[in-house]
């Protein structure tokens, strides 16, 4: 079976959390008596969950249990084994690598198709460099800590976004090829750089920074701030966000609707909006309670699928809804008496 | 070619940049006019690949720790070449960085009380090391970032590349930068800088460091005629794994973990009876090389290199998710083994440079080795040589360096603007020579692949330059160097766009390494001592008689000069180092 990377987060997100999204907030709304809506809310919540651990499972599935390449038993040095760094293995293969470059004089696309030795170890960013250093130093990527987490190589590889320092060559060969391409989600630079300047926007948009009161303090810390293990937890699998955009790229809506200000930016609203020692309180909802903010988001979660960090801001975004929904309660409520 | 105007330029965004950028507009209310200059997006610097965590004393009433106790262990790790009023500033500073970092946002880990928790590192006397699972350096640039773009007074320009340190006299006033979106070439000006550019371990092939750490400030000081210190130091990390260099934290080891050799033994307990796999990290690396040199590691059959194993096994699934998740993710993904269940192939890579730009300890940019210092001109973090590493820095002092000296620089900028408020210019001709350096390179006609010249130099330094030196090897790598910088002249730049052209950004980067190559090796084969990092076979022993003293390597016109300088001792005096 063809392998899409929409997959089962987009099946079950939509189809069990959206509905119980809608009924719990239009039955509240409806209701008006604050023990139903409670009720229905912390059912949402555990609707939520329930796809949101479902979603992460796939996430994880794909990419830890997948079939790796199997290692050769470790082998002793001693006289007669000396060793010899440097020396090309007979185990390396050649594989082809079709990379489509973005063209800036003509504005397309243009397949380039290179010869490129591997090993079991190396990954499409090691690929890309060897074509660059050996035979076309014309190619432009961007690259730089080649372990994961300056954000750097996110491209698209056989039709998925991902990084190229993560994805291993042999494990990933399509009909005897690697297919690259650039982002095109983000407006394109060159080859397969894409432009930043909008998401970084974007991501400004959210107020992305921890607000404090204490200025005194903040500059000049005598102690830290108290938390607790429990109030870490709230934010922390939303604090490995490493800005590769490659859930921008993935995202439906963004693709279709350059106003939404997507799933990299609000996931990051998430994190400091649940951070204990930020002191924004609601302004960080009232902000983004927008139809250019999360009720932009039409859940399809291909974001949380290709996160390479396991962020899922799609979890995020619907937290925030949730949060939103929770705090209009509340003001009906005081409103009312 | 555009002229553009700062109050203050901070060349490179990672955390002592950033650091530096977010205190200068604190002390200066926002009135000072910042540009972050930074040749990746800003976020991306190699800061984001620091991994074990930031050492501070946080609660000596607890723990029974002590500054003096911190600064002790720095000064004996660094085999006693540190300057120990520099080490005196680090450690009383420290806790405060750690805070800061609590109120911007980290997410340090935490005990039950909600404290900071702090683990084990390498040469430390008790646990101080403060952490964030084990991307400390990726959590702190975040927060950094975030912190930064809140500040209205701060432009920050991804992806330029600066290539001129342009200075009148002793006095800085700009420099020459190349645009790689656009390719456009164009002088920034301004009162100060702050050069925070980070380490040159890519000298190496086998490294831990990220493709961008080619050392371009110290390089860019190193060819105005500035003064370099302490260059023929080198950290080699013991662990990084194989084959592809990336770091295993020591934190890994902090936590427990073990260092095996392929007769199953834990060999550190003849290296380091009393600190075993915690040892400073030069004594580990020495001790893996002297194992596998003996017969006593393995071969990796791909990349051909030797290794010993690391054993993570016996700490146990929960310690490993939650104090050590990121390494279990990269060997996962990287070479499909699991620490939870399998040894993972380590060996020692380059992984920090000890030396650089000479400043004094207030990370001012000497112009001698008398300390006359530049005019509006500081350098600190990596790229800077306080020094408080000396010849072999601690685990987790870095993050710290890079904090405290950025706070510092950071405050000294505001005050020295209150009070030199006149203008600095960069005349016509120098912006016409410059701009031409980058048409020159274009147009040149030439037969040698750039990329040749840079992996025939790294594996001169792999073979030559490593853990143990000898001097042979040593004579024999400055003249390879010698002959790469001669086939330099002639290689070309074979893509002719202007748009995000990375062949000429990596010709730029590439004529850097051979620089630094150069001043790492001259200064290595005239230390006739081993000291930390620098150990030479034929001179086995420390000689503190000689050699207490740090290297400092200046470019004339008639080639390179070599002079000394004195370390700075305070309260410690030079004993043996043992462990």
């Amino acid at each position: 079976m063809k392998e899409s990377w929409i997959s089962l987060p987009t099946i079950y997100m939509p189809m069990v959390g959206v509905p119980i999204l809608l009924f719990a907030y239009t039955l509240s709304v409806l209701a008006g008596l604050h023990s139903i809506d409670r009720i229905l809310l912390d059912l949402s919540m555990v609707g939520l969950l329930v796809f949101g651990v479902s979603g992460f499972r796939d996430v994880y599935i794909k990419h830890w249990k997948g079939k790796r390449t199997k290692l050769r038993p470790a082998v002793v040095l001693n006289k007669e084994n000396q060793e010899n760094a440097g020396k090309a293995d007979a185990g390396a293969r050649t594989v082809k690598f079709n990379v489509k470059r973005f063209n800036p004089d003509t504005q397309r696309l243009e397949e380039s198709i290179y010869n490129v030795e591997t090993d079991a170890f190396s990954n499409v960013l090691d690929g890309l460099l060897k074509i660059k250093t050996k035979t076309d130093p014309t190619l432009s990527m961007r690259y730089s800590c080649r372990m994961g987490i300056c954000g750097s190589c996110g491209m698209v590889i056989n039709d998925k976004p991902s990084l190229a320092c993560e994805t291993n060559v042999w494990e990933n060969i399509k009909d005897e090829k690697i297919t690259v391409a650039p982002m095109l989600g983000h407006p394109l630079l060159k080859d397969l750089v894409t432009d930043f300047d909008d998401f970084f926007e974007k991501h400004l948009f959210v107020n992305p920074y921890l607000f404090r009161n204490d200025l005194g303090e903040k500059y000049h810390p005598t102690q830290q701030y108290n938390q607790t293990k429990e109030q870490l937890d709230k934010f922390l699998p939303f604090s490995d966000c490493i800005m590769c955009g490659l859930c921008l790229d993935a995202c439906p809506v963004v693709n279709t609707n350059q106003e939404f200000i997507g799933p990299q930016a609000l996931s990051q609203a998430y994190r400091y909006y649940a951070d204990s020692r930020d002191e924004a309180g609601k302004a960080r909802l009232d902000h983004i309670d927008l139809l250019k903010g999360v009720w932009g988001c039409e859940f399809a979660a291909s974001c949380s699928d290709v996160c390479p960090k396991g962020v899922d801001p799609a979890f995020a975004i619907q937290l925030l809804k949730t949060e939103i929904i929770k705090n209009d309660l509340i003001k009906s409520k005081e409103s009312k008496s | 070619m555009e002229t553009l105007d700062f109050d203050l330029i901070i060349l490179g965004s990672g955390i002592a940049g950033l650091t530096a950028a977010i205190h200068t507009t604190n002390a200066s209310k926002g009135n000072v006019k910042i540009a972050v200059i930074t040749k990746l997006h800003a976020m991306r610097s190699h800061s984001v690949s620091a991994e074990g965590g930031i050492s501070g004393v946080l609660y000596p009433d607890e723990t029974r720790d002590s500054t003096e106790l911190h600064a002790y262990d720095t000064i004996k790790g660094s085999d006693y070449l540190a300057d120990q009023d520099a080490v005196e500033m680090l450690v009383k500073n420290a806790p405060t960085e750690v805070r800061f970092f609590d109120h911007i946002g980290v997410s340090w880990n935490r005990d039950d009380k909600s404290h900071i928790q702090q683990r084990a590192f390498g040469g430390m006397s008790i646990p101080r090391t403060a952490f964030a699972a084990d991307k400390t350096g990726f959590f702190m640039m975040r927060a950094l970032y975030d912190e930064v773009s809140s500040m209205k007074n701060i432009s920050i320009f991804h992806e330029h590349f600066a290539y001129g340190l342009l200075m009148d006299r002793n006095r800085f006033v700009g420099l020459s930068v190349i645009d790689l979106a656009t390719g456009s070439s164009n002088i920034f000006k301004a009162k100060t800088a702050i050069i925070a550019t980070g380490g040159a371990s890519r000298l190496y092939s086998f490294t831990t460091t990220a493709h961008s750490t080619t050392g371009d400030g110290i390089a860019l000081v190193y060819k105005a005629g500035l003064p370099l210190k302490d260059m023929e130091f080198v950290q080699f990390h013991p662990t990084a794994l194989v084959p592809n260099g990336i770091l295993i934290t020591e934190a890994a080891r902090g936590e427990g973990g073990y260092l095996l050799n392929s007769k199953g033994e834990r060999f550190m307990e003849k290296y380091a009876k009393s600190k075993m796999e915690l040892a400073p990290r030069d004594i580990v690396s020495r001790a893996i090389i002297t194992e596998i040199k003996s017969g006593n590691g393995f071969k990796h059959e791909e990349s051909g290199l030797g290794y010993i194993n690391l054993d993570l096994r016996h700490l146990g699934e929960k310690m490993i998710n939650e104090r050590l998740p990121m390494i279990k993710e990269i060997a996962q993904k990287s070479i499909n083994l699991d620490p939870i269940k399998d040894l993972l192939p380590v060996r020692p890579a380059a992984h920090f440079t000890m030396g650089g730009i000479n400043t004094d300890t207030f990370g001012r940019v000497l112009v001698d080795e008398n300390k006359t210092p530049a005019s509006g001109l500081w350098a600190i973090g990596e790229c800077g040589c306080v020094s408080v590493h000396g010849s072999n820095r601690l685990g987790s002092n870095s993050l710290s360096q890079c904090s405290v000296w950025g706070r510092i620089a950071g405050n000294a900028v505001a005050k020295y603007l209150e009070i030199n408020k006149s203008s600095v210019s960069v005349s016509k001709e120098v912006a016409a020579s410059e701009e031409r350096k980058i048409l020159d390179l274009f147009n040149r006609k030439g037969s040698t692949n750039p990329y040749f010249v840079k992996s025939e130099l790294q594996k001169t330094m792999d073979e030559n330059l490593y853990v143990y030196r000898n001097r042979e090897d040593m004579m024999k790598a400055r003249r390879r160097i010698a002959d790469l910088k001669e086939a330099f002249k002639d290689v070309y730049v074979q893509d002719k766009g202007k748009i995000f052209n990375t062949n000429l950004r990596d010709v730029l980067e590439i004529e850097n390494l051979l620089e630094l190559a150069e001043a790492v090796t001259i200064c290595a084969i005239n230390r006739k001592e081993s000291r930390g990092a620098h150990a030479v076979v034929e001179y086995p022993n420390r000689d503190d008689v000689s050699w207490l003293k740090h290297t400092i390597i200046y470019r004339t016109a008639r080639g390179t000069g070599i002079s000394y300088a004195p370390v700075k001792i305070t309260n410690w005096k030079p004993e043996p180092r043992v462990y």
